[in-house]
């Protein structure tokens, strides 16, 4: 019994420096997503700027029917699911080819060079990359227009309100600007991965290829796992940005573009409402934290070591 | 392993104290905005004075104005205030494109904000009760103004029987006009004067575009509204927002209808292709992000159409010095139509939570009744920032709107009273007496005083202003086909409950027409 006290005694005295270590994290983590969830309150709440949060009525599920009261409720789930898939999926095959092809360049120079460059668009905001979008696409001056369809001898396109192409452009515009990023993780994992288990490999004459598919990428799986893991949980958001901004808020090109963001901040940019704002939020997030439950049981369930919890 | 303890303990005390370095540097930053703001009581004892602080959150077109270059101005409007009324004033200027939100969450974040306007969201910042019911307030403390502005347009600020604020007295009467290159109508010998009206632009926007294939005929107001809207005549959106009409009055009659199955609104779109098909308009007038005076002053662009509230003259002088000095004209293409939501479109409101209503109230009525002060508030300081002569305002030498340490000048239609500002160098006096005039003479909707209460209807208004921004911009620049679309259109509202907007709206506009008989 007494050793046992002593036991805990020492454990906590022994972990004390590193939950020193994690204070601030811990308390930035506290003030930053703990305490705002107060505001969850909103989204079941009538808000009058005379009463408050606290003391504005309760009405229930109100605020949260605009989400569900058309047809567009459809489209705008739809197209955030749907991206986000493709996102994720073509997404991070670029980023484990680039991370690849780095690694075996081997050469440190070119290989800072390229991955600079490539991280280059991560930086840039989405309003510049829509202007960037926008100098291509425009229909009176763009570049395709005025270069590329007209060297081809085609007749321009009027892109803003051409809804076929949208999909194929937001997706291009969205590995440009994040693949490079991406594959800085994955590029880490390669080079972690031990040296030995080529050598052994060449000698027993395997290829090139026969060792990136026989070595590399079971060796990334556990990446990939918890990397995807992580993105299922903001399956339900969107990049507002790349879904705004880069269309240029075409209204001809909703059925393609919107998604629940941007459902939300056009129906509300008029009403200012904030509970209807903060019912959309929730819902979000409980979507999201269900999904990655339900993703993190799936990947228990098929391969346990490289479940996140 | 103890010295490595040691080193662990060190490294974290080092962090946890950057960390609350950080937290104190926030605070005090947070500390300094709060006195800034003169927050509350505080502030007052501060002061050493008993004056009662009264914050004034306006609007600006401009670069927000220094703490120090602000403070002079202050200054200059206290020692006017102390004297008249016993307040002391704190002026916030806020960015024209953050306002609605800085103002909103400010009031939830208990911020000091005593005045503000309503910007467009009369109902909104009714129905949300961020604006107080001042109608005992204002008779107590603002008998002038509400004198000045009058019974009718008071109505327009007015919901269930209770005055929530004072409409902005100006110019109201908005007359729909083409801006056009003075020079080029002159080269082509087109004569302006006979264009009275949309039909007979086309026209002229065909010439412009033979004789100079390369340039643009017309240009959008802005994206996705090329003018259009002003010209439906005897429209009343019943104070919905220009933008996002749902059910309107057309032609003085009290029948609440559905615009977008119109023959009027179906005519405007079928213009609007057919310019768009003949190259007359700028193709991506439904996305751009440039404005009118931008694209006028690339001179690439003939004309557009907007709504103005001064004579054509000058309008036209004004625009002109805003499009880089182009040789400018204006030709009235219409006649202007008054309704509440022109009138409540910029309503000064006192926030609800204000600790010094009073003290408030009698501030808003100097911005009508005082010439000096609201001059001090649009002008700023005489000398620095404005000289005047024979009673005319211009920049000093060689300084504009942009390099003076504070003007409100692009604001001056936003602001208390309109008529007591200095005229501009390069208006006329004899302008004021028109606009004036305008604004008694100019039709009037019947439902002038009626404001709509959406309140009960969150869920169809989101839903149908997400359809009517998925279809309207094309339409109304001509970049979707009218024939098939409208009828789509139509079909997304009534899915999204627009029918229910408009037999709500039909119901309380008969019980105020019944109240108010």
């Amino acid at each position: 019994m007494k050793t046992a006290k002593r036991k805990k005694k020492n454990d906590f005295q022994k972990s004390l420096p590193l939950l020193l270590i994690a204070l601030p994290g811990i308390v930035y983590l506290i003030i930053n997503n703990y305490v705002p969830m107060m505001g969850l309150f909103l989204a079941f709440k009538d808000y009058n700027f005379m009463k408050g949060i606290f003391k504005s009525d309760w009405c229930g599920l109100q605020n949260f029917r605009f989400l569900f009261a058309t047809k567009d409720a459809l489209t705008m789930t739809r197209n955030t699911v749907l991206y986000n898939v493709a996102f994720i999926v073509i997404g991070t095959v670029i980023a484990i080819f680039i991370a690849i092809l780095m690694c075996e360049l081997g050469e440190r120079v070119r290989v800072k060079f390229y991955q600079a460059s490539m991280l280059l668009p991560n930086m840039l905001s989405w309003v510049v990359i829509g202007f960037v979008a926008y100098a291509f696409l425009n229909a009176d001056t763009g570049f395709i227009n005025n270069t590329v369809l007209a060297g081809m001898g085609k007749e321009p396109i009027s892109w803003y309100t051409y809804q076929a192409a949208w999909p194929l452009i937001l997706i291009l515009v969205f590995i440009w600007k994040n693949a490079g990023y991406q594959s800085i993780v994955y590029m880490s994992s390669v080079s972690g991965i031990d040296k030995s288990l080529y050598e052994a490999a060449a000698l027993d004459g395997a290829t090139k290829m026969q060792q990136i598919f026989q070595i590399t990428l079971p060796m990334l799986k556990p990446t990939v796992i918890t990397l995807t893991l992580m993105s299922v949980g903001r399956m339900f958001y969107s990049d507002f940005g790349l879904f705004y901004q880069v269309p240029q808020n075409s209204g001809a090109l909703y059925d393609v573009t919107q998604t629940i963001d941007t459902y939300v901040y056009r129906g509300l940019m008029e009403l200012n409402d904030v509970g209807m704002s903060a019912a959309a939020g929730f819902y979000q997030s409980i979507v999201g934290f269900l999904l990655v439950l339900a993703a993190n049981a799936l990947v228990r369930r098929l391969d346990s070591d490289n479940a996140l919890f | 392993m103890k010295k490595k303890k040691l080193l662990c303990g060190i490294l974290a005390a080092a962090m946890a104290v950057g960390l609350g370095a950080c937290g104190q540097g926030g605070d005090a930053g947070t500390g300094a905005g709060d006195s800034a703001g003169g927050s509350g009581n505080e502030a007052q004892n501060e002061a050493g004075g008993s004056y009662d602080q009264v914050t004034y959150a306006y609007a600006t077109f401009n670069n927000i104005p220094t703490e120090e270059d602000l403070d002079t101005v202050e200054e200059a409007i206290n020692v006017i205030t102390r004297e008249k009324i016993g307040v002391e004033v704190t002026l916030k200027p806020i960015s024209i494109g953050d306002y609605s939100s800085t103002v909103s969450l400010g009031l939830q974040a208990g911020e000091k904000i005593d005045i503000f306007e309503s910007l467009g969201d009369f109902n909104n910042c009714v129905s949300t009760g961020m604006a107080a019911d001042i109608t005992e307030l204002a008779e107590a403390h603002a008998s002038e103004s509400k004198e000045l502005i009058g019974q009718e347009w008071l109505e327009a600020c007015t919901s269930e029987g209770k005055l929530y604020g004072l409409p902005t007295y100006k110019p109201i009467a908005l007359t729909p006009m083409v801006i056009y290159r003075q020079d080029i109508a002159d080269e082509l010998g087109i004569n302006m004067d006979q264009v009275t009206g949309v039909e007979e632009l086309t026209p002229v926007l065909k010439q412009v575009k033979e004789a100079y294939p390369d340039m643009i005929p017309m240009a959008p107001v802005q994206a996705g509204d090329l003018g259009l809207n002003r010209t439906y005549g005897e429209y009343d959106t019943l104070t919905d927002d220009m933008y996002t009409p749902t059910g309107v009055l057309l032609g003085g009659e009290m029948t609440v209808v559905d615009l977008f199955s119109s023959d009027i609104f179906a005519e405007k779109c079928r213009i609007a292709r057919e310019w768009y098909n003949e190259g007359l308009v700028m193709k991506d007038a439904a996305t751009t992000t440039s404005m009118a005076a931008e694209l006028m002053s690339s001179g690439n662009y003939f004309c557009y159409m907007a709504a103005y509230s001064y004579p054509e003259e000058d309008t036209a002088a004004s625009l002109s010095a805003q499009s880089g000095g182009l040789p400018t004209g204006a030709q009235i293409i219409g006649d202007a139509y008054l309704t509440t939501g022109d009138v409540n479109a910029l309503t000064w409101m006192l926030a609800s939570n204000t600790d010094v209503p009073e003290a408030a109230m009698k501030f808003l009525n100097l911005t009508y009744t005082d010439a000096d002060v609201i001059n001090l508030l649009i002008n700023g300081v005489e000398g620095r920032d404005y000289v005047l002569s024979d009673g005319y305002v211009s920049y000093p030498e060689g300084q504009d709107a942009s390099t003076v340490p504070y003007t409100a000048q692009l604001s001056c239609g936003t602001l208390g009273n309109f008529f007591l500002m200095y005229p501009n160098e390069g208006t006329n006096k004899d302008s004021l007496d028109w606009e004036l005039e305008q604004n008694k003479t100019a039709a009037t909707s019947p439902a002038m005083g009626f404001t709509f209460d959406s309140s009960s209807l969150k869920t169809q208004y989101t839903a149908v202003s997400n359809v009517i921004k998925q279809y309207l911009p094309g339409l109304m620049c001509g970049s979707i086909d009218p024939e098939t679309e409208i009828p789509k259109f139509v079909e997304a509202l009534n899915d999204a409950g627009y029918q229910e907007i408009i037999s709500a709206k039909q119901e309380q506009l008969d019980s105020w027409k019944e109240a108010n008989q």
